[in-house]
């Protein structure tokens, strides 16, 4: 990698957060009118975006990180004729090369991290008889922030994803992403219950906003002062 | 102490068992008793330390009671009952037009229109029910309660002269005993006696029904037994009938009593033996209790009453006034007791052959279309019906006369408008006056209706000296009548503040003795290290001698001081002795104190969502949905403890601890779906309690759930108890065949419930009667002597089986393996929660049970979940502080919320046919707080669960969990009363603050003692017959 695509990368990898942050923020009187809508439509736009960070900034990370571990974890499901394609660094297959992983990872999260949100916000309170769509769209959004990132740098290694899932791994930008995402869910539902009659106390804008800051915000924190710490559940 | 050890050391510790026995066997068959001695006086040595701790914890409660005592005693509304009468011939004011005070026949102060009055009490008429449906966006299609008793409307609007119908707006709290002094003395209530509404007790101010007696009228009193505790020996005892007043469940004996006894008193031949009438009927408000507003048989009654009133009209004569009201409204689910709309709009309606009545405006003639046009407040009928009837007005009265009373046929008689106005506003003038000089009212209170009283005294002299020549006086009166009623209502405005008069030093007296309670509960719980059952002693003689010495100082104190009532004195005194006490004690300890501020993440969790809760109790908002707010925090909890249990290294531990949190999240899932929306929710919550969202009665599929309890629960507790093959002994008994019979009875009972509702079978209520209470009550006996008798005397759920692997103990030759031998204690202490959860299942209502039976579910779950993640209560804080929450929010799944009006009294009546004390109270107590009892009494199981029998210092942590426990209920006992004190002008402190507070505090007094003498004092059984197979 060279050093002005190393640069470019990182820059990128400092504007993302930020620009969707401000996607988010500009947007947000779009979303309150009509969540279902905004939600639905920015979905496909998020998938992209968050592959291709992936793609562009996560998993080469990752394996420039641990070589030994970051490296064969997202390509466990077509391990062989990859590695051969990478030596020979042909142009096509080279763009192939980077193209696998990012739309790799999407796959479990849409398949498995979407289901298993929904689930969760269901478990948490969410209402079962109605809004079923805006449950489902806000599990879609914190599935695609929170799953390619942990595909990209865990695979979908049972050992490894106990040990994210239990937080028993060092924080790094995905896990800490992720439980930024979740933390800030949660905050985000704090206000609903509050009698301000504003429109945007409706369901589920308030915990889309959460999750969307929380994301930047854990993101930040794995890069910085939480990166390889290990959170204590004593 | 994982999971898994017992069972991977399982034959270690069976052969030292089987060695231990044959020893003792030896010695025994040898002559020494050293061992038995021993154990002997071990035995004492626990029954001794265990008394200990229960006194220990009672003393803790009269801790809670005092802190209650003392802020309740400032912070429930007081107001000063003055002992003045009004006179017939002392009038409040000079009498103008010559007028001649001093006559009962002719009138008091003021020309009387009627001799006689028939006052009829429709309890829980609600103004809506009298007038025609109107469809609105939200309510398009017009339900049962609509147009079912038109008589009122009709008349109302066809002989404008004869009749009027109003909204009559009840001051809460909406209980019919509050309502009834409200509408006999026209002042406003205090809401110290909301709660006294199981025992009235005799008025003693001035008021309407005294006045009457005093005139020699001939009073009688058909109907609500109420009215005899509240005028005793007021009535002609030949004439009145008097009905039992709280037996929801009866639809008709009252009214179909009042019907028989006040028609005939209406026959010509009857008539001089009654000056006025007071009918009460309760077959309405019972219909809303029973079966919700929106049902056929609230209709049903609708029509009967509208039969009822044509009849009374046909039968009336010229001179007799004929007055119908609601003394309070419903709610959407038929009960009463808050302040929300519903609840206080309740109708009036006047009547009389003469046409007396009027409208001060063509516009007035059709009545009002709902309850927010041209409202009356209830105290205005007190000095209406005085002066319709020639009497004084009662001295504490603060209404003002009725416009259509006294506004003439014509509409616009300003001249009588006036004078009655001036005369009501003169009497509300002199008690003012006489109030503030007893309670010394500051001047900024007094200054505008002072002002107003000038003004209004302004415009009344104007008529005098007007130039009649240029102007008419009816405008001069109509200004006169104007700015009387200004004063009037000014006044009240300023009465209704007032009376909000708290007693700030006693309240903050009140919050200190609460704040120092939980610090003493706190260092308990959490500050001291080593065994409690060592230091408890110490603890308890001088916290105890402390109480004494202070309540006794507190009394001599008393004597002196005369400033402060004589039991808040002593109370105050005990109070500070007992810390005084008890600080001495900690001093005593002092080497075994350490700081009781979490250092974990776990203990910070439990003190975090304690707060979290605590301080959002002082936002309405998050007081309105503590119930869903609940279970988001034990799903939380619920999460934190999978990700745990994924730490676990043990693969068995792993796997019951992910599994048991999962299944602890999708319970309480699944319970919240048992909901019983307070008003304030709407339209964001949909009830699914009962039936519907306006009737109180279960629908037929909520009926399955007892029977589905029955089949499930029994097995589900089973299955807690066969993983450790605790499930024999007397296990078999109490929970497959007892628990199961029990369980199936209370299904029946619920089942012959709804059949009684219903009317499905052709047998008279009588006998349906007998037959539900008989079932009832052997459930409670299966409960409490069959339960308490497995519980007290049954052996540890154990057995000795020879194993198919022989091991050989030392000396003998038999192979013998102990079943059940891992989960010894926590198994023999649980059926006492079993027990406890039969009887409440029954008090609870078809859906109520079954979230009873989800609790005990969560409660197994939450034990393995400690167990397998290694947080037993002997060492982390998390498992007391999560039953707390959890029976916390089961609260709610039992369908009650906040609110006196979600109080089931019905539940009285389950295993009884009439009232009877104390059973009714404790039995209302049982179904209110079932969830809280349920979960308190589970609160050791979280020490015993999974221990070896021989531990030590068992005792000394399950009281270590049970004051864990209740520094939950204190914080939120104390959080509530703070907020309660701190938001006193809130305009929400009677729908939200207030009942929250009395909620934590009842709520915190009821887990002390179920946690002292139920939970820990259960624990003595369960030690004692471990002991006697194990030793000490």
């Amino acid at each position: 990698m060279s050093s002005t695509t190393a640069t470019a990368v990182q820059a990128y990898a400092h504007v993302y957060p930020v620009l969707l942050l401000s996607t988010v923020a500009l947007r947000f009187p779009a979303l309150v009118a009509d969540p279902v809508a905004f939600l639905s439509q920015s979905l496909l736009p998020l998938a992209v975006l968050q592959a291709a960070y992936v793609g562009i900034c996560v998993v080469p990370a990752a394996a420039e990180n641990s070589p030994g571990q970051g490296k064969p974890a997202p390509k466990k499901k077509r391990p062989g004729q990859k590695n051969a394609a990478a030596h020979e660094a042909s142009p096509v297959a080279e763009a192939f090369r980077k193209l696998v992983p990012p739309l790799l990872s999407l796959l479990p999260t849409v398949l498995l991290g979407i289901p298993i949100m929904t689930i969760v916000i269901i478990l948490f309170g969410a209402p079962v008889t109605s809004h079923l769509q805006h449950t489902l769209l806000l599990a879609s959004h914190v599935a695609l922030l929170a799953g390619p990132a942990l595909v990209g740098t865990r695979g979908v290694d049972t050992k490894r994803w106990r040990a994210v899932i239990s937080l028993e791994t060092p924080l790094d930008e995905a896990v800490a992403a992720a439980l930024g995402t979740l933390i800030g869910m949660w905050i985000g539902a704090v206000p609903i219950p509050l009698d301000w009659d504003r429109e945007w106390q409706k369901w589920p804008v308030t915990v889309v906003v959460g999750a969307y800051v929380g994301w930047a915000i854990g993101k930040a924190a794995g890069l910085t002062f939480l990166k390889g710490r290990i959170i204590e559940l004593e | 102490m994982d999971n898994g050890e017992p069972r991977t050391e399982y034959e270690g510790i069976a052969a030292a068992f089987a060695k231990a026995k044959a020893v003792k066997e030896k010695e025994e068959a040898q002559g020494l008793r050293e061992n038995t001695a021993d154990n002997k006086r071990a035995e004492v040595q626990f029954k001794a330390s265990h008394g200990l701790l229960v006194a220990f914890f009672v003393w803790i409660l009269l801790l809670h009671v005092f802190g209650i005592y003392l802020f309740t005693s400032g912070f429930l509304l007081t107001r000063l009952v003055l002992e003045e009468k009004s006179k017939c011939d002392f009038p409040p004011i000079p009498l103008t037009q010559g007028y001649e005070s001093g006559s009962t026949e002719r009138g008091c102060w003021h020309p009387k229109s009627f001799d006689k009055a028939v006052v009829v009490i429709v309890d829980a008429l609600r103004y809506d029910f009298t007038v025609p449906f109107r469809p609105t966006p939200e309510d398009k299609t017009p339900h049962h309660f609509h147009n079912a008793l038109p008589i009122f409307h009709e008349i109302a609007s066809q002989q404008p002269n004869n009749a009027f119908l109003l909204p009559f707006i009840a001051d809460p709290p909406t209980t019919t005993l509050q309502r009834l002094k409200g509408l006999t003395t026209g002042t406003l209530p205090t809401f110290i006696d909301a709660g006294s509404n199981f025992a009235g007790t005799a008025i003693s101010e001035d008021n309407l029904v005294a006045q009457l007696r005093d005139a020699g009228k001939h009073i009688v009193h058909l109907g609500d037994d109420t009215w005899h505790s509240l005028f005793p020996g007021y009535f002609e005892p030949d004439l009145t009938r008097a009905y039992d007043s709280f037996n929801v469940w009866d639809l008709h004996t009252v009214d179909n009593g009042v019907n028989e006894h006040l028609f005939p008193l209406m026959h010509p031949s009857n008539s001089s033996r009654w000056d006025v009438i007071f009918g009460h009927y309760l077959g309405l408000d019972h219909a809303g209790h029973r079966y919700g507003p929106d049902h056929p048989a609230t209709a049903a009654k609708l029509q009967q009453m509208d039969e009822v009133f044509r009849r009374l009209i046909d039968a009336l004569d010229d001179d007799t006034l004929l007055v119908v009201m609601g003394d309070h409204g419903m709610d959407a689910k038929g009960d009463h007791g808050g302040e929300s709309d519903d609840e206080i709009q309740a109708a009036l309606w006047m009547y009389s052959k003469q046409p007396r009545f009027g409208r001060s405006s063509p516009n007035f003639v059709e009545p009002p279309p709902n309850a927010k046009t041209r409202p009356v407040p209830q105290i205005d009928l007190v000095p209406t019906l005085s002066l319709l009837l020639g009497l004084p007005i009662p001295f504490n009265n603060l209404g003002a006369p009725i416009e259509e009373a006294f506004i003439g046929a014509s509409g616009h008689d300003y001249e009588n408008m006036a004078t009655v106005a001036r005369l009501a506003s003169a009497q509300v003038h002199l008690y003012q006056y006489e109030y503030s000089v007893a309670r010394g009212l500051e001047a900024s209170a007094t200054s505008l209706p002072k002002r107003l009283w000038a003004q209004a005294n302004t415009a009344w002299n104007k008529v005098k000296y007007a130039d009649l020549s240029i102007s008419i006086p009816e405008d001069y009166y109509r200004d006169a009548y104007a700015s009387f009623h200004l004063y009037q209502t000014e006044t009240l405005a300023v009465c209704r503040g007032l009376w909000a008069r708290f007693d700030v030093p006693a309240m903050a007296e009140g919050i200190a003795v609460l704040v120092a309670a939980l610090a003493v509960l706190g260092v308990y719980a959490r500050g001291l290290t080593g065994d409690r059952a060592e230091v408890t002693p110490a603890l308890v003689l001088r916290g105890s001698v402390g109480t004494l010495l202070g309540a006794a100082i507190g009394a001599c104190v008393g004597y002196v001081i005369s400033d402060m009532p004589f039991i808040q004195v002593i109370v105050l005194g005990a109070a500070t002795g007992s810390f005084a006490g008890i600080a001495l004690g900690f001093h005593y300890v002092r080497r075994r104190l350490q700081n009781p501020f979490p250092t974990t993440f776990w203990g910070a969790l439990g003190v975090v969502f304690t707060l979290m809760l605590s301080v959002g109790f002082a936002a309405n908002s998050f007081t309105i949905w503590e119930d869903a707010i609940l279970p988001f925090y034990l799903a939380t909890c619920g999460a934190l403890f999978f990700a745990r249990a994924l730490r676990r290294r043990e693969t068995v531990d792993r796997a019951l601890g992910a599994y048991h949190s999962v299944l602890f999240i999708i319970l309480t899932r699944v319970s919240h779906m048992s909901r019983l929306c307070r008003e304030e929710q709407m339209p964001y919550c949909k009830s699914t309690y009962y039936a519907s969202a306006t009737s109180s009665t279960s629908a037929w599929w909520q009926l399955l759930i007892p029977f589905m309890l029955a089949i499930a629960l029994p097995s589900i507790i089973r299955s807690y108890y066969v993983g450790t093959r605790s499930y024999q002994s007397s296990a078999p008994f109490w929970i497959g065949l007892a628990l199961r019979a029990g369980l199936t009875l209370a299904a029946l009972y619920w089942l012959l419930d709804a059949a009684d509702d219903g009317g499905w079978f052709d047998v008279s209520n009588d006998a349906m009667k007998t037959a539900r209470v008989f079932v009832a009550q052997v459930v409670l006996a299966i409960a409490y002597a069959a339960g308490y008798s497995t519980f007290a005397w049954s052996p540890p759920l154990l057995s000795i089986q020879s194993t198919p692997q022989p091991i050989v103990a030392n000396g003998g030759a038999s192979s013998i393996g102990i079943l059940g031998y891992a989960n010894v204690h926590g198994t023999r202490y649980f059926i006492l929660v079993t027990l406890w959860a039969l009887a409440i299942i029954l008090v609870q209502k078809p859906m109520g049970g079954g979230a009873i039976g989800l609790c005990l579910w969560q409660i197994l779950s939450l034990l393995e979940m400690l167990d397998a993640t290694d947080m037993k209560a002997s060492s982390a804080a998390i498992g007391p502080v999560v039953l707390a929450l959890l029976g916390s929010f089961h609260y709610f799944t039992t369908g009650h919320q906040a609110t006196l009006a979600s109080i089931q009294w019905e539940s009285a009546f389950v295993p009884l046919k009439a009232i009877r004390y104390p059973w009714s109270p404790l039995l209302v107590a049982l179904n209110t707080f079932g969830a809280q009892i349920l979960c308190a009494v589970a609160v050791p199981a979280t020490v015993l669960w999974k221990v070896p029998p021989k531990q030590k210092g068992l005792l000394g942590d399950v009281a270590k969990a049970t004051a864990t426990h209740l520094l939950v209920y204190s914080a939120i006992g104390l959080a509530t009363s703070m907020w309660a004190g701190h938001l006193r002008r809130h305009l929400m402190l009677y729908r939200i603050f207030n009942p929250r507070f009395m909620m934590g505090g009842v709520v915190l007094l009821v887990v002390d003692v179920v946690c002292a003498l139920v939970a820990l004092g259960g624990t003595r059984w369960s030690f004692l017959s471990v002991a006697e197979v194990f030793g000490w």
